[in-house]
């Protein structure tokens, strides 16, 4: 096995008595689409939100590479390439939908700080910029504001600022969540591009079992915060156990 | 893109309001007019560096008049101690500059990580503590009386810049060429510089990050931008700017006490002017700059003339009564807010954006 790009060692969060997530210990490496599945409330987006920095972890760590980024705030983790996609559409919504792209072009170009130079006239960042808009099929809205976009299109610019921000981990929480089975297939189109370049990991929250199918190489199943199955993906969804805790007989035992 | 009809308005607007100013004292050849084209100009930069801060980044705070004092006042002390010169200035400037910058930072760095209620509350108690203390230490400040000082010798109203045949001051369009004019052109000069600089910056790929920091705090995070790095930066930034606006201030006021530069109505006028104008667009600035002024200029005046109209009429006349002027500019705020929701440059923006 290569060396892990991202992994984590019992890895914990507490909210007062409520253990979130509990005990994790996961690797991830380049190449490979690592899909995390569970019921509601499993806790995977908090085991999200601890490794892209939104929360911090009660007790273990997470590791890029060799790096420690346990304590990192999560602007640090994203300059060292650790990049993530929300759930609930997290977007500059006054701005542009082409400004919310160059953000993010301009984040990984460490241009932020650029103070007199017209933010237009840096054309090869608007370059960029709209090469991820038209990868997001977002060309003929660019000017419009964010907060204006249907919720499919939304969802697409989600996409393609974590996509603007080229990272080597990519982190994609629900990304076809409350989209129509038309629009669906643009978001998973884009996220196969990204798979299908070795050198990325990417980490993939999903509830749609044909998402799941289509792009998984590797299912871990999250429950009660505990990881409870890690495997290839007929193999997991195979097991008894995952069966139980999707029919929820589980629960009454472990709880 | 085509310009829009509000866009164009507000262009307009503001080319018209360029040249008034450019040219105020061929224009208004008296000296009130003058003294108000003069604070008009301070304050559009005043309200402009408020503007980064609230309009752009969303930080509340209190304290801006106090970096305006202490650019005027460490220029006062410098031009009362040292005497009326240029280095006096230089000095002054600087060290109000200086001053601002380290104050600015210090507050920054400890409390822009907390909530923006917490910070407002901060920036209120250092700017109070900074007014009591200017009142306090009178050998150095004035106290309440503040200061009042000589300026260089340029800017003396005596100064003659031409001289026609006679040995006399060359008039242009019956305006003395003396150095009263040399100090509005002064303060019009920098306050177009420093309000151009702040333009480029809003429009800088920094501009940007400080809109996303307002718009979606945590996000900008996430997508990799040291929020509370960028959010000290604007503070100091505008600080230095609204430092700098005092400093100007004083050599053009040759007063400085705590009722021009430090005093909370002052902040409550920029909060105002920012609010009139509209926030986040710079231009709104100008705007409610140019409104404000002149109607704590004129409107006392405009009443008295339209009580005196309406002499013989019942009642009218009391409600117009020069003393009433700050009930009808509370109903003039009124209904600027209910009719430009988002001040007025922000609201024909948006209105020429949906044609």
């Amino acid at each position: 096995m290569p060396q892990p790009s991202l992994s984590t060692d019992g890895l914990t969060i507490r909210f007062g008595g409520h253990v979130a997530v509990n005990q994790v210990s996961c690797a991830f490496h380049p190449g490979e689409t690592t899909v995390i599945v569970g019921p509601n409330g499993a806790g995977k987006t908090t085991f999200f939100n601890l490794i892209s920095g939104q929360l911090t972890a009660s007790a273990g760590t997470v590791h890029k590479g060799d790096t420690d980024i346990t304590r990192l705030s999560p602007s640090a983790r994203a300059r060292l390439g650790l990049g993530r996609a929300f759930q609930l559409t997290n977007l500059f919504p006054q701005l542009s939908v082409l400004e919310n792209i160059r953000l993010a072009v301009q984040a990984r170009a460490g241009a932020g700080w650029g103070l007199f130079r017209p933010a237009v006239a840096l054309t090869d960042l608007t370059d960029r910029a709209e090469k991820f808009l038209h990868a997001a099929q977002l060309g003929a809205k660019a000017h419009m504001p964010a907060a204006a976009l249907p919720h499919g299109d939304q969802r697409k610019l989600e996409v393609a600022l974590l996509m603007a921000m080229e990272p080597d981990i990519y982190m994609f929480d629900e990304p076809t969540a409350g989209m129509s089975l038309d629009h669906a297939p643009d978001v998973l189109d884009l996220i196969a591009a990204i798979k299908s370049d070795p050198s990325k990991t990417v980490l993939l929250v999903e509830h749609k079992m044909d998402v799941v199918r289509a792009l998984a190489d590797r299912i871990i199943v999250l429950h009660n915060g505990e990881l409870l199955a890690d495997g290839a993906p007929e193999e997991v969804m195979r097991s008894q156990i995952v069966r139980d805790v999707y029919l929820g007989t589980a629960t009454e035992e472990t709880a | 893109m085509k310009d829009t009809f509000g866009a164009l308005a507000i262009k307009t607007t503001m080319l018209v309001i360029a040249a008034l100013l450019l040219f105020a004292p061929f224009l208004f050849q008296d000296v009130r007019a003058l003294e108000v084209a003069a604070r008009i100009c301070i304050f559009i930069v005043l309200v402009a560096s408020y503007d980064l801060l609230i309009g752009y980044t969303g930080i509340v705070s209190f304290a801006h008049t106090m970096f305006f004092g202490f650019g005027a006042y460490g220029t006062a002390i410098a031009l009362k101690q040292m005497g009326p010169g240029w280095d006096a200035v230089a000095f002054g400037t600087g060290a109000g500059v200086l001053l601002s910058l380290v104050v600015a930072a210090a507050i920054g760095l400890i409390s822009l990580r907390v909530k923006a209620i917490f910070f407002a509350m901060i920036t209120l108690a250092t700017a109070s503590v900074v007014l009591v203390l200017a009142s306090q230490l009178s050998q150095i400040t004035g106290g309440e009386d503040g200061i009042t000082y000589r300026v260089p010798e340029l800017f003396k109203p005596t100064t003659k810049l031409l001289v026609d045949e006679n040995g006399q001051v060359l008039r242009w369009f019956g305006v003395k060429l003396n150095g009263k004019l040399a100090a509005y052109y002064f303060v019009f000069l920098t306050s177009m510089v420093l309000f151009f600089l702040m333009l480029r910056i809003t429009a800088s790929p920094l501009g940007t990050v400080l809109k996303a920091i307002r718009e979606n705090e945590a996000r900008a995070e996430a997508v990799g931008y040291r929020v509370v790095a960028y959010r000290t930066f604007v503070f100091c930034l505008s600080a230095v700017v609204a430092s700098l606006a005092g400093s100007v201030y004083a050599v053009w006021l040759k007063y400085t006490g705590p009722e021009t530069t430090l005093s909370f109505s002052i902040m409550i006028d920029i909060l105002l002017m920012v609010v009139i104008g509209g926030m986040g667009t710079m231009w709104g600035a100008v705007v409610g700059a140019v409104l404000m002024v002149m109607a704590q200029y004129y409107l006392r005046d405009l009443m008295g003339a339209a009580a005196e109209a309406m002499a013989g009429i019942p009642l009218l006349p009391e409600f117009l009564d020069p003393d009433r002027w700050l009930f009808w500019l509370g109903i003039i705020f009124i209904l600027l807010v209910y009719f430009f929701p988002k001040g007025i440059v922000g609201t024909l923006m948006t209105k020429g954006a949906r044609r």
